[in-house]
């Protein structure tokens, strides 16, 4: 068991009415990573934005290393030698037959396969995501294989678009395709899964009874479905295993408690709040606190579900994202658009900005890791699907050189997916519909 | 107003418009199934047993879940608010086809398992009568005791009988505990905790005996009591329920009225408001309205208003005498000083929500008067007679028109702030990719046009300054002047009932409408209007439909897509 020693600057930034968790570095042990020289944890993590991006604002002039910030990419000036901006990509799984882009392109967000509509809403049918591919091969590392957030749950009524399943607009995680990933959209409830059983002052002998029991509980429940299983027909059998996954998935949690316990000490528990704006940053810096903790190396945040109709009143916007989405070619409406933009870029930035104070040897975490900005459409009025708004923060443990802007002409971003897999060490040469082979020139 | 020649006017719509201009296979499954010439002759397709269709097996949603902890154990800290959110299909969070359960929600459901047996636990000592320590164990031989306990328990919060082997196993956790060195305490609050962890508490467990067979057959009497306290309670059954399934007594049509009379008069109906009426009228979506604070005044004490009017007049439906078509020109309503100061209806002269008579206010009366429903179906900056006449169409008539062609939207030309709401929409007339379903929503909406986004009253248009015109012309020319006589229309509309009873049947069984409800719900509502064609009368012809008592299985189906 390690000690470890918290300032009494950190602890004070933990209080006060606006949560923000404390800057971590000395919550975590720096021997720990400096006693596995080159073995530093890769991560790879997703922030998807609705509704698209008002792209004349966000493409920037000039290319490789000799680029300008666009206004909407201002933002990220603290951090423009980490972030590559890749434009031109194309995804074309997310382009729905019919109506419904919102619906689609979310669904084929990160899974990169055209989703399905049935003939009826209840009939959900995806592909499986990039960040559950990784998350499925990094699993045995960390507690969680990962963690899904987002700020927004959704209020249940109407359709969610033009009949669409509202899984889809809902989830970009997909362990299968009838399988989305629930989010968690409340920070306390993050942070208790977090560190949940974590008990710093726990025997080993309490942890292997804490073990046992929990063990023998999840036996039971496994006994008692294995049971009700054989008598059920084909369309309940297949709900049902959906909880023995689920079971399984708990299972491993119980296995790995007395072992991912002491690697670090949980922080200020925080306040759950509707405010998006502090909601995001919470969210941010539990994402980068998992990290941090080696608790999950893979992790996704939706700052809005897809086909948003949020109300930016903070900005001095009256109207819906979505509605001002569609603008129309009216002068007021991009500038709305942009606005909101821009509002998520240094949200975006914020991010980085916490991952890349963390030290983790020579290194920052931002560097040990991918971070991919995206969103399902690429302008909300059009529904275009080509020349996609991209970024991708991080040095991926040295497999990506960040700091240029890349024109691609109409590259799928599956191949972007396929070269954020390999980064992580998952060996794949395909990815959805159309993802065939690595992006070019992500290194230089 | 002929209601015949509405309905008439809708299905000819559908008929020649909707499938020349916007032929949709999809959005067809959404409709009333059937559209039979003489609803007061049994039509040749609904004679014969009817197929009661199939529900999946049917997780507790997040709202299911805290009442059943509320009424298992007593807890009311709602356990679900840490869940993720429940995805909804066919407009309700209930619907078992969409309920999954993934690893984020076993966590929780594990974390809150623990927190509420620890608790119950811990205050069952010094609560009379107590829940689980019904005995107090022998310290040589504890077993009987945990014995008793565990099998009330289980039985309670699995709504039916445990067998003998079930309450053995259950009885393991205690040797466990003995074996770790732990008392019986520790031993029991483990089992407690499997219970609630189990399958046959996560999930409303139905069984066909066998599965494979199409064969309708009759749900056994635990299975129904479940089905109408999840209906009525969003909940458990109760004793009193669990009591009438031992003694068989839910099998006669008598019974079950009994039964489900008594359900209504329980406060736990209350359930009802919430989440069925909550989603059918779209009250929930009232948390996220937020107009434009400069055009239109707008605060939580407004909201909540609009809210409770909503909550109360569907209240009063369900427990009073109303026809339930009355719903829309109800000739009262419930307001407060504020909600009546900004209908422009004398002030009650209170903050609470008192009952008011409509009579002279004929504009207000009914749901499309509401304010919570006018809000949101509104954009923030202005009017949508498209959401408004949308809304009526999916919710009232069961007449939803398809999604607008691929990339129709983003097409109507620029908003110009001097044109007026008709002018504006004159573009869905003229180009004839849209006309075939904006010629049914449009007018709609139209009749709804002079309240305002926060469905307070107006002659003219905020920003056009234009004056509201709210007539309207329906397919197969019918014609109304204004929102009363729109109200007529819609209220004459045989559809109407239907409608409300597909959206009940769709919510009381947690699964969307299919072809074979076609049948069902036109005899429901001819059964509920012989009865007085009340709320409560739906209900019950609901609740005695064979849809609602039968189940079957389903032919094998190799499909891939099972969770790895």
């Amino acid at each position: 068991m390690k000690d470890f020693k918290l300032s009494r600057r950190t602890l004070l930034r933990g209080l006060g009415t606006l949560m923000a968790l404390p800057v971590l570095e000395q919550m975590v042990p720096s021997v720990a990573r400096a006693a596995e020289p080159g073995a530093a944890p890769r991560r790879l993590a997703v922030f998807y934005v609705p509704c698209g991006i008002y792209m004349p604002n966000w493409t920037p002039r000039g290319t490789g290393r000799d680029w300008a910030l666009s206004p909407t990419l201002q933002p990220l000036a603290p951090v423009k030698d980490d972030v590559l901006v890749l434009s031109g990509l194309s995804h074309e799984p997310g382009r729905p037959d019919q109506f419904g882009h919102h619906a689609a392109g979310t669904g084929a967000f990160l899974s990169c396969v055209k989703i399905h509509k049935a003939s009826h809403e209840s009939d959900v049918r995806a592909g499986v995501s990039m960040d559950q591919i990784a998350a499925r091969a990094l699993r045995s590392h960390t507690r969680l294989p990962s963690l899904e957030l987002g700020n927004d749950g959704g209020d249940g009524t109407g359709s969610c678009d033009a009949n669409f399943s509202c899984a889809y607009a809902r989830n970009i995680a997909w362990a299968a395709p009838t399988s989305p990933v629930a989010k968690d959209t409340h920070p306390r409830s993050v942070f208790d899964r977090l560190f949940a059983g974590f008990d710093p002052d726990a025997t080993r002998a309490q942890l292997e009874k804490r073990k046992a029991y929990e063990q023998s509980i999840l036996d039971f429940v496994r006994e008692d479905a294995q049971a009700l299983k054989q008598k059920l027909g084909t369309r309940d059998r297949r709900k049902l295993d959906e909880y023995f996954t689920s079971v399984r998935e708990l299972e491993l949690r119980v296995e790995a408690l007395d072992q991912q316990a002491p690697t670090c000490s949980k922080g200020p528990r925080p306040e759950n709040t509707e405010d998006v704006r502090q909601k995001t940053k919470v969210m941010c810096d539990l994402m980068v606190l998992a990290f941090q903790c080696d608790l999950t190396r893979v992790a996704t945040f939706m700052l809005g579900n897809g086909r948003s109709d949020r109300v930016y009143d903070f900005l001095g916007l009256t109207s819906g994202h979505h509605t001002y989405s569609h603008h129309q070619h009216v002068p007021e409406n991009h500038a709305a658009l942009a606005k909101i933009d821009r509002w998520e870029v240094e949200q975006f930035s914020y991010l980085l900005q916490r991952m890349k104070s963390v030290q983790e040897g020579d290194a920052t975490l931002l560097d040990n890791s991918l971070v991919y900005f995206g969103s399902e459409v690429a302008d909300g009025n059009s529904h275009g699907h080509s020349d996609m708004p991209v970024l991708l923060a991080g040095r991926g443990g040295g497999t990506v050189t960040p700091g240029r802007h890349v024109r691609y002409g109409g590259k799928p971003v599956a191949n972007l997916f396929i070269s954020m897999l390999q980064s992580v060490g998952v060996n794949v040469n395909g990815f959805g519909d159309d993802g065939s082979a690595p992006l070019p020139n992500l290194k230089q | 107003m002929d209601s015949r020649g509405w309905r008439m006017a809708l299905a000819g719509a559908a008929c020649a418009l909707l499938l020349a201009s916007c032929t949709n296979k999809e959005s067809r499954a959404k409709e009333t199934p059937t559209d039979p010439a003489d609803p007061d002759q049994t039509p040749p397709e609904c004679q014969g047993p009817r197929d009661p269709g199939r529900v999946t097996l049917h997780r507790l949603n997040r709202a299911e879940y805290d009442n059943t902890v509320r009424d298992l154990l007593g807890d009311t800290t709602r356990p679900s608010r840490d869940f993720p959110a429940d995805d909804h299909g066919y407009g309700f969070d209930n619907n078992a086809d969409v309920l999954s359960l993934g690893p984020l929600l076993m966590e929780k459901y594990s974390a809150a398992a623990e927190k509420l047996v620890e608790a119950t636990w811990k205050q069952d000592a010094s609560r009379t009568p107590p829940l689980v320590r019904v005995c107090a164990p022998d310290p040589a031989d504890p077993l009987p005791c945990g014995r008793q306990i565990l099998e009330r328990f289980a039985r309670r919060a699995w709504r039916r009988p445990v067998t003998s082997t079930e309450v053995d196993r259950l009885t393991g956790f205690l040797s466990l505990a003995k074996q770790q060195g732990d008392g019986f305490d520790a031993g029991m609050k483990l089992a407690l905790r499997a219970v609630l962890l189990s399958p046959h508490f996560l999930y409303r467990v139905e069984l066909d005996p066998h599965p494979a067979s199409m064969e309708p057959h009759r749900l056994n009497d635990y299975e129904l009591a479940s089905r109408l306290s999840y209906f009525l309670w969003s909940s458990m059954p109760d004793e009193a329920l669990l009591a009438a399934a031992d003694a068989g007594a839910l099998q006669t049509p008598e019974h079950l009225e009994q039964q489900v009379r008594r359900m209504l008069a329980d406060p736990k109906a209350e359930a009802l408001v919430d989440n069925f009426a909550g989603q059918w009228l779209y009250t929930r979506a009232l948390d996220s309205f937020h107009p434009d604070p400069l055009l239109y005044p707008f605060d939580d004490g407004l909201r909540e208003a609009m809210r409770q009017e909503t909550q109360l007049v569907f209240r009063e439906f369900l427990l009073g005498d109303h026809p339930a078509r009355d719903l829309v020109d109800a000739d009262f309503t419930y307001v407060n000083d504020t909600l009546a100061q900004h209908y422009g209806l004398p002030k009650p002269g209170t903050q609470e929500m008192r009952r008011v008579s409509l009579a002279g206010h004929p504009e207000r009366s009914g749901l499309l008067g509401q304010g919570s429903i006018l809000a949101v179906t509104s954009h923030p900056d202005r009017t949508s007679p498209v959401k408004r006449g949308l809304w009526v169409l999916e919710q009232l008539m069961c007449k939803a028109p398809p999604p607008p062609p691929p990339n129709v939207e983003g097409l109507p030309p620029a908003v110009d702030p001097k044109m007026s709401i008709k002018q504006r929409m004159a573009r869905h007339r003229s180009d004839p990719t849209c006309s075939g379903c904006h010629s049914m929503m449009d007018p709609i909406g139209y009749g709804m046009e002079n309240f305002n986004v926060v469905g307070a009253w107006r002659l003219k248009e905020e920003v056009s300054g234009a004056q509201v015109d709210p007539s309207g012309d329906l397919p197969g020319d019918v014609h109304f002047k204004d929102g009363v006589e729109l109200r007529a229309i819609l209220k004459a509309d045989p559809e109407l009932d239907v409608c409300i009873a597909q959206h009940l049947l769709a919510y009381g069984l947690g699964r969307g409408p299919m072809d074979a409800d076609a049948c069902t719900l036109r005899s429901v509502s001819k059964t509920a209007e012989a009865r007085g064609g009340r709320l409560s009368d739906l209900i019950l012809a609901i609740t005695q439909s064979q849809s609602f008592t039968w189940r079957r299985g389903e032919a094998e189906d190799t499909n891939e897509g099972s969770a790895p």
